[in-house]
């Protein structure tokens, strides 16, 4: 009860059917433009979220190309790695049978001439004074005062074998 | 000195062995050893020993290191010892002079390999031989039997291809500051550069990196390694300095056979330079010469030359050697020694810029900085494609004017500005992003790039398209709903 007399109810009564239409239409606005904004707001987070997807389907790709890549580099270089690894081995076999081949050179029966030559280098190198001495493993070792110079057979065999190209074919097929 | 009337003709020594005793002198072993200070070793009874002679010194255990003779006094030798004298004792060292400075056999056996600063195997294979064997610091080329830079190198790269192209025999070196992906720039140079009609071939040689640069480098360069397309050789940060004086001159010198005697055209990337010219500056200090610009020796113009000028084409010879030197420049300072040196020697600059970088462009090259004075000679009709130069011309001249704009747009705001100045702020952020960036592993042909510069000066009012003539506007330029 609101303590008006009913005339004046009466009179009120367009006023307030007036302010109740308006706050409905207002009402109705506010829920249209609240729909509308929805679905904008909706659409483009439907837009955002397409976008990321398709943005990190890209990169996850890229990675995964990146990855691959990496990995098949690796792997590859891990093969090519293997057959490097077998050719040196294969130079370290060669030098390895050559030292010792080369020992046996001193029952050959040049072997004589081959030392007299090397004394003569000795002399022409290092001087007159210099000191020769047989080595353990044939060749000959000079010395003259701090100059050392090492020409026994499995060095001779090294320098011989650094110097050969086709030595070199042997591991570089 | 070498005869320098004729054409670069390369003493083959591996060809025609000499008889071995004369290689005996090489095989004396001096055990007179005086001092051993710091990577230095005092050897006396050495006369005759001259300088840069390169040495081989055997430890009692059997162990070997090198060296190189530094300085020479009377019969005294002093040697700097690549790997350190750590656990050297002054008993029982012998020292192998070679009687010749550093010689690296050269052929078509590098391709593929991966070894380090001084050329020594790091993939665990045998030791690289090959056909010849040459003197790593080269020989000087008779300038009347050189032939100029032409034809281009195509990177892939848009930014180089398109405005700063690279001339088969050019020199073009990358300034850069630390902290910038210069490394990843040179790399990727290096993985995808071509020329066009001859088997192209790349010397990438590192200098001071970290151990985690050389994996990325070694990890991107792998294809084009296992091609037998590359050659990697690898000086480490903590890898001896010296060795860091070898590596840029064991490149070329492997570069120059593949190019003149292979006929390959060959592209020298070394980086960083900076690590190298620190390097010689501490050699220098151990010879106690009188130090010149920031420490620098004052013979660093003419040393940087020696490794720069090894570049080039030569009469009567197909390859070519291409150098792409990366420095960085201490600080940004474009004054420093290094890069202001490099660039009178060299055939312009690619500047890669912070503030680029921090737009997130890559790669951030600073194009009004930039110039490859060469490139007439390797862009245009017949070489690349007829619009390419004066495009190139177009890109650069209306960036300098969008520059301003963005200058007078940060004063007065963009709305004030007029439509004309609002299309050029458009027109740069389309050819910064457009044209400029890249990703790191793309690469792009130069059609695709000269179409993103057309695209890009669209934007462009045609009234501003004054460097293109009328013929290539019809031809090229894209128009709106086409």
């Amino acid at each position: 009860m609101n303590g008006l007399t009913p005339v004046s109810e009466a009179a009120l009564a367009p006023v307030r059917q007036a302010l109740r239409a308006s706050a409905e239409s207002q009402v109705a606005e506010f829920r249209n433009g609240a729909l509308q904004e929805v679905s904008a707001i909706l659409a483009s987070a439907q837009a955002e979220a397409a976008q990321i997807v398709t943005n990190a389907a890209a990169a996850g790709a890229a990675s995964a190309r990146t990855e691959a890549a990496l990995r098949s580099s690796r792997v590859r270089r891990e093969a090519h790695e293997l057959v490097l690894a077998r050719q040196s081995s294969v130079i370290e076999e060669l030098r390895h049978q050559l030292a010792g081949t080369a020992s046996k050179l001193q029952s050959d029966p040049r072997y004589p001439e081959l030392l007299a030559r090397l004394r003569e280098n000795c002399q022409d190198l290092l001087g007159p004074e210099v000191s020769v001495s047989s080595s353990s493993d044939g060749g000959i070792i000079a010395v003259a005062g701090s100059r050392r110079l090492d020409l026994s057979l499995p060095v001779l065999a090294e320098m011989t074998l650094d110097s050969l190209p086709e030595a070199r074919e042997l591991w570089n097929r | 000195m070498k005869d320098s009337t004729g054409p670069a003709k390369e003493p083959i020594e591996g060809t025609d062995p000499a008889p071995l005793s004369d290689r005996f002198g090489a095989q004396i072993s001096h055990g007179d050893i005086r001092e051993v200070r710091g990577p230095l070793l005092v050897v006396g009874g050495a006369g005759g020993v001259g300088w840069d002679e390169f040495a081989t010194i055997d430890l009692a255990g059997g162990e070997s290191r090198h060296g190189l003779v530094l300085e020479v006094d009377r019969d005294l030798a002093t040697l700097q010892v690549l790997e350190s004298t750590d656990g050297m004792s002054l008993g029982g060292i012998g020292v192998r002079f070679d009687g010749r400075p550093l010689h690296v056999q050269v052929g078509t056996q590098w391709l593929g390999r991966v070894c380090n600063g001084r050329g020594e195997p790091l993939d665990g294979g045998p030791p690289v031989t090959g056909t010849a064997t040459l003197p790593v610091s080269g020989w000087p080329l008779n300038p009347v039997y050189r032939e100029p830079p032409q034809e281009p190198v195509l990177t892939g790269i848009s930014v180089i291809d398109g405005l700063m192209t690279l001339v088969r025999g050019q020199k073009l070196p990358i300034f850069s500051v630390p902290g910038l992906p210069h490394l990843t720039l040179a790399t990727q140079i290096a993985a995808q550069a071509t020329s066009s009609g001859q088997s192209f071939r790349v010397v990438f040689a590192a200098m001071g990196l970290t151990h985690a640069d050389i994996a990325f480098v070694r990890d991107r360069l792998e294809e084009r390694s296992a091609e037998k397309e590359l050659i990697l050789l690898l000086n480490a940060a903590d890898d001896p300095v010296i060795e860091r004086i070898l590596t840029p001159r064991i490149a070329p010198t492997i570069a120059e056979h593949l190019a003149y005697t292979e006929s390959h055209d060959v592209l020298v990337v070394m980086s960083d330079m900076t690590s190298y010219a620190e390097a010689v500056r501490e050699v220098s200090a151990a010879r106690r010469e009188i130090p010149a610009r920031r420490g620098y020796p004052g013979y660093l113009y003419s040393d940087l030359a020696t490794l720069y000028e090894r570049c080039g084409r030569v009469k009567g010879h197909d390859g070519s050697v291409t150098i792409v030197p990366v420095l960085t420049m201490p600080a940004g300072d474009i004054t420093h020694p290094v890069p202001d040196l490099t660039g009178y020697i060299t055939e312009g600059q690619i500047v890669l810029a912070p503030d680029i970088a921090a737009r997130g462009i890559y790669p951030p090259v600073d194009v009004l900085s930039s110039l490859s004075r060469l490139m007439r000679s390797g862009a245009g009709k017949g070489r690349t494609r007829e619009d390419h130069p004066d495009v190139a011309a177009q890109v650069l001249a209306a960036l300098a004017r969008a520059r301003q704009a963005t200058e007078l747009a940060e004063l007065v705001g963009e709305a004030a500005l007029s439509e004309t100045d609002r299309s050029y702020i458009l027109y740069r952020t389309l050819v910064e992003k457009g044209l400029f960036d890249q990703a790191r592993d793309e690469s792009r042909t130069l059609e695709d790039t000269l179409g993103r510069a057309w695209t890009a000066l669209a934007a462009l009012p045609d009234k501003e398209l004054t460097m293109l003539p009328r013929v290539f506007l019809d031809r090229y330029l894209p128009r709106s709903g086409s």
